[in-house]
C-alpha cells in the first residue's frame, strides 16, 4: 500500500469488524522532532494474548473464510522499511490500540496520503460507531467528532452521499488549513 | 474553506427533501473493503460512488461496506442489491464506478460485461 492513509483505513475497518462502538484515529506530524505517528484505538472485542504474538504472521488470521491476513504484516513492513516502530496493545476492559511511528524525513517512509478520503469512506460504513479523528501538525490541532456532526445533522443520516461528499471537502480544507504556514 | 456552520444549509436542504418524498424501494450499494480491496483501490471506488451519487442527486441509495468476500483477485468488488436481485461488479476502478452509477443506478441497465460470471 503506497500511502499510510490506506493502512489507517485498513486498521479502522478491522476495528469496525471487531464490533467497536467508539473509534479514535490520532495523527501527529512533527517534523522538528522527526516524527510522524498515527494511532488507531477502538473498544472492539480485542485481541487475545495468544493472537497478539502471531499477528504479524501473514498466515495467521481469525477469519473463518480466509487463509491469510495481510493487513498488519503490510503495515509492519511499511514501518520496518524506514526504521519506525509498531505497537499493538490490548486496552482495558476491551479494545485494541495500534500505534505506528515513523521517522518524518526518511526517504523510504510512505507518504501520509489522502486522509479526508479515508475518513469519509470509513463513515460510509454506517451508524454503528462514533469516530473521533485528531490531527496535529506541529502545534496546530484539528479535531473531528461524529457525535457533534450527528447532533448538527438531526434527522439527516451521516451516511447520506451528499453529506459524505460535504464532509470530504470539509476535512480536506481543514487539514490543508492545519498545514498552512501562519502569516506573521 | 468549508466550516461546520455551512453544514446547516445542506442539512436543511436534505431535511426538506426527506419530508416531501415518499419512501421508495431502497437500493443498496456495497463495496468490499478488506485489506485486499483497499490495496486494489476500493477507497477510490467508494469515493467516486459517493461523489457521483451525490452530484447526480440520486435518492434512496444506501451505501454499505463489508470485509473481504474471498475473491481478492477481482477486487474492488461492488454489489448492487435491489429487492431480491443482486449484481456483483468486479475490478471496479473509478471510471467503471462512474459508469455503474450512470447506467445501472440512473438508467436501470446492468452492465453485463463487468459483472461476475456465475460459477
Amino acid at each position: 500500500m503506497e500511502e499510510l492513509s490506506y493502512h489507517i483505513l485498513d486498521l479502522a475497518r478491522n476495528s469496525i469488524e471487531a464490533g467497536a462502538a467508539n473509534l479514535e484515529i490520532n495523527v501527529i506530524e512533527d517534523p522538528a522532532k522527526n516524527l510522524l505517528k498515527f494511532e488507531v484505538k477502538d473498544d472492539g472485542r480485542g485481541i487475545g494474548e495468544n493472537a497478539l504474538n502471531k499477528i504479524t504472521d501473514p498466515f495467521y488470521t481469525t477469519k473463518a473464510a480466509k487463509k491469510i491476513g495481510l493487513g498488519i504484516p503490510l503495515l509492519s513492513e511499511a514501518v520496518q522499511a524506514c526504521g519506525g516502530s509498531l505497537k499493538i496493545e490490548p486496552l482495558s476492559p476491551n479494545g485494541t490500540q495500534v500505534t505506528a511511528s515513523f521517522p518524518y524525513d526518511h526517504m523510504d517512509r510512505a507518504p501520509l496520503g489522502d486522509l479526508p478520503s479515508t475518513i469519509s469512506v470509513l463513515l460510509a460504513a454506517g451508524h454503528c460507531f462514533n469516530l473521533i479523528y485528531r490531527h496535529r501538525h506541529v502545534r496546530k490541532n484539528f479535531v473531528f467528532n461524529t457525535k457533534e456532526i450527528r447532533a448538527q445533522l438531526g434527522k439527516v443520516p451521516l451516511t447520506t452521499p451528499a453529506v459524505l461528499n460535504w464532509l470530504q471537502e470539509y476535512l480536506d480544507s481543514s487539514i490543508r488549513n492545519l498545514k498552512r504556514r501562519r502569516n506573521n | 474553506m468549508r466550516t461546520l456552520e455551512d453544514l446547516n444549509k445542506l442539512r436543511d436542504k436534505l431535511q426538506a427533501e426527506i419530508s416531501i418524498r415518499e419512501r421508495k424501494q431502497e437500493i443498496t450499494v456495497n463495496v468490499s473493503m478488506g485489506t485486499c480491496g483497499i490495496a486494489a483501490g476500493a477507497r477510490e471506488t467508494m469515493k467516486t460512488l459517493i461523489e457521483e451519487i451525490s452530484s447526480k442527486n440520486i435518492k434512496d441509495i444506501a451505501l454499505t461496506q463489508t470485509g473481504c468476500l474471498g475473491a481478492c483477485q477481482q477486487e474492488p468488488l461492488v454489489q448492487i442489491q435491489k429487492g431480491g436481485e443482486k449484481v456483483t461488479y468486479i475490478n471496479v476502478d473509478q471510471e467503471k464506478a462512474r459508469q455503474i452509477v450512470n447506467r445501472h443506478l440512473l438508467e436501470g441497465k446492468v452492465i453485463e460485461q463487468w459483472t461476475k460470471p456465475e460459477e
